[in-house]
């Protein structure tokens, strides 16, 4: 089993794959260029944990053990132990490729280096790394540290024992992989285009309301959110940049193409619940 | 011609219910109506032999007050269907058809007494959503749209009034889901059981795609996607040649060779 994980980048999902590993008993080498980063990362990581004592999910004695074994560090080269880094940084190819040039230089020969990229691709970042058959995608769906699904992204250069590596990882946090092939928007992203493109079109085309559509994808079809409640709850403007960049990846494939409704929502400032308004109205006590 | 102006008469508990159209959906609707106390009698159908609560017949009953034409993969079947049924009724009886795959407009032009038809969305296993897509067409006036109102709600279901479109709203998200599951598929992208399980437990869909596509038929996916394309002149509704081979042979992919054959 593996003991020693490291982590880069102590965002949202960063923090949450700290704490998934944490909390399965490893130990984690969690990394951020500065220590108030760090600081709330962690104070973030404590109320989370206390989230889960009040819903039973973890035992109240387990939580100051969690938490020392998540450790705060600046330093790339405290990675050196480690049998796996999982970046979790800007999604931006340039930095990230960076990055993985760095990680190669302060990691075992050993060390699998997994990027938690959601829209880029795998291969690109992997590709800078002397050995890419090391290389791989492991992509955490927010909040990491409760949500069982884990993409796992070979390229062409991955080799077996690294699939076989991050498998029985996952395995030990008590995740469930499947193995994607690395390719835009892997699964996920990919397949759930159409729910939010299509709706987006019968509304363009006025075949029905968005609040109709809504209700017939859940009464009708038993999704639990309709698409415009979750284009809401995402951001609309976030929705948007993910089908652009599906549409750009697949040089111009009409299934990914993205809707006028959706620029002029973001046009206007609609972005969903965290402006207060997108498809739908919110009340400002209700954030 | 002129469509008539005659009204379509409300349905009654227990009214009788003729049910035409293709398997499973015709079964399916046949046990919604008879455990709702309706009198459902189904088309009579050779390739269906046991019937349980619900009666067969090649002629449609003296009294039926309420129609169901069930067709969305042979179009020219629903025609042959739906002049049937618009010669043996009486102009008061309303027709409810599915308009999925063909506008219920469209299909309005096929018979005679044009105010009796309305659209409605059906694909197999979604019977039991209580929430169903109703569209009337061009010539539906009120009284039978209301007509179709109360029957849904005597089911248990409240009617959404969409526009008349091919490919509604329900079918075309969910089989363009599919659609896009296949195409994946045939890249290589992943496994059937891995894009199911990518799916429920990553965005928490109620069904995986390709469970979906079984539960569905893949017939009635692809007659979704081929009218979509169709009405809409489209490459976005393009079906995936794997999703096309599948529901031509009815076998799944990655079977190996079968050995000494």
């Amino acid at each position: 089993m593996i003991k020693h994980v490291g982590v880069v980048g102590a965002g949202t999902m960063g923090a949450g794959i700290a704490l998934a590993a944490a909390r399965s008993g490893l130990d984690v080498i969690l990394y951020d260029v500065n220590d108030t980063v760090l600081r709330q990362a962690l104070e973030r990581i404590k109320t989370d944990l206390k989230q889960g004592v009040a819903k039973g999910k973890v035992p109240a004695d387990e939580v100051s053990s969690i938490v020392t074994r998540i450790h705060p560090r600046t330093n790339l080269s405290d990675f050196h132990a480690c049998e796996l880094v999982v970046e979790a940084i800007i999604e931006d190819l340039r930095v990230k490729k960076d990055l993985f040039k760095h990680l190669e230089t302060h990691t075992k020969t050993s060390t699998v280096l997994a990027t938690n990229t959601s829209s880029l691709s795998v291969t690109a970042i992997t590709s800078v790394l002397r050995k890419p058959e090391r290389g791989i995608g492991l992509h955490f769906f927010n909040p990491a540290h409760i949500m069982k699904l884990v993409e796992i992204v070979r390229t062409r250069a991955t080799s077996e024992s690294t699939v076989a590596f991050a498998r029985s990882f996952l395995h030990d946090i008590g995740k469930q992989p499947v193995l994607v092939r690395d390719t835009p928007g892997f699964i996920v992203n990919r397949v759930a285009r159409p729910f939010y493109g299509e709706a987006l079109r019968l509304l363009g085309e006025q075949v029905a309301t968005h609040e109709q559509i809504d209700r017939i994808l859940k009464q009708g079809a038993g999704f639990a959110m309709g698409p415009f409640e979750l284009m809401d709850l995402i951001g609309i403007d976030v929705n948007f940049a993910v089908t652009q960049s599906m549409y750009d990846q697949f040089f111009g494939e009409p299934r990914y193409r993205p809707h006028p409704i959706q620029k002029q929502m973001v046009d206007a400032g609609r972005l969903g619940k965290k402006t207060g308004a997108g498809f739908y109205t919110y009340n400002d006590n209700t954030k | 011609m002129a469509p008539s102006a005659s009204k379509t008469s409300t349905v009654k508990k227990k009214a009788a219910v003729y049910i035409t159209g293709e398997s499973p959906l015709v079964e399916e609707y046949a046990e919604l109506g008879s455990s709702h106390g309706y009198t459902v009698v189904v088309q009579w159908n050779e390739d269906r032999k046991r019937d349980t609560v619900y009666r067969r017949s090649a002629i449609v009953p003296a009294g039926t007050s309420l129609a169901l034409e069930l067709t969305n993969t042979d179009l020219e079947r629903k025609k042959k269907n739906l002049q049937k049924l618009d010669r043996a009724l009486p102009p008061t009886a309303a027709i409810i058809s599915s308009s999925v795959t063909v506008s219920a407009s469209e299909q309005a032009t096929w018979i005679n007494h044009r105010h009796r038809l309305s659209g409605c969305s059906v694909l197999p296993s979604f019977s039991a959503g209580s929430v169903i897509e109703v569209a009337p067409t061009v010539y539906t006036p009120v009284e039978t749209m209301e007509v179709v109102r109360r029957f849904f709600a005597s089911l248990g279901k409240t009617c959404e009034f969409v526009e008349d479109r091919v490919g509604m709203v329900l079918p075309r998200v969910v089989c363009q889901i599919i659609n896009e599951a296949c195409f994946a598929l045939q890249e290589g992208v992943s496994t059937p059981a891995e894009l199911d399980t990518a799916m429920t437990l990553g965005v928490n869909y109620p069904h995986g795609p390709i469970e979906w596509a079984e539960a569905i038929g893949l017939r009635q996916v692809e007659a979704v996607l081929v009218a979509l394309q169709k009405d809409l002149g489209e490459d976005r509704y393009r079906v995936a040649p794997l999703l096309r081979q599948m529901a031509m042979t009815g076998e799944w992919w990655n079977k190996k060779p079968q050995e000494g054959s």
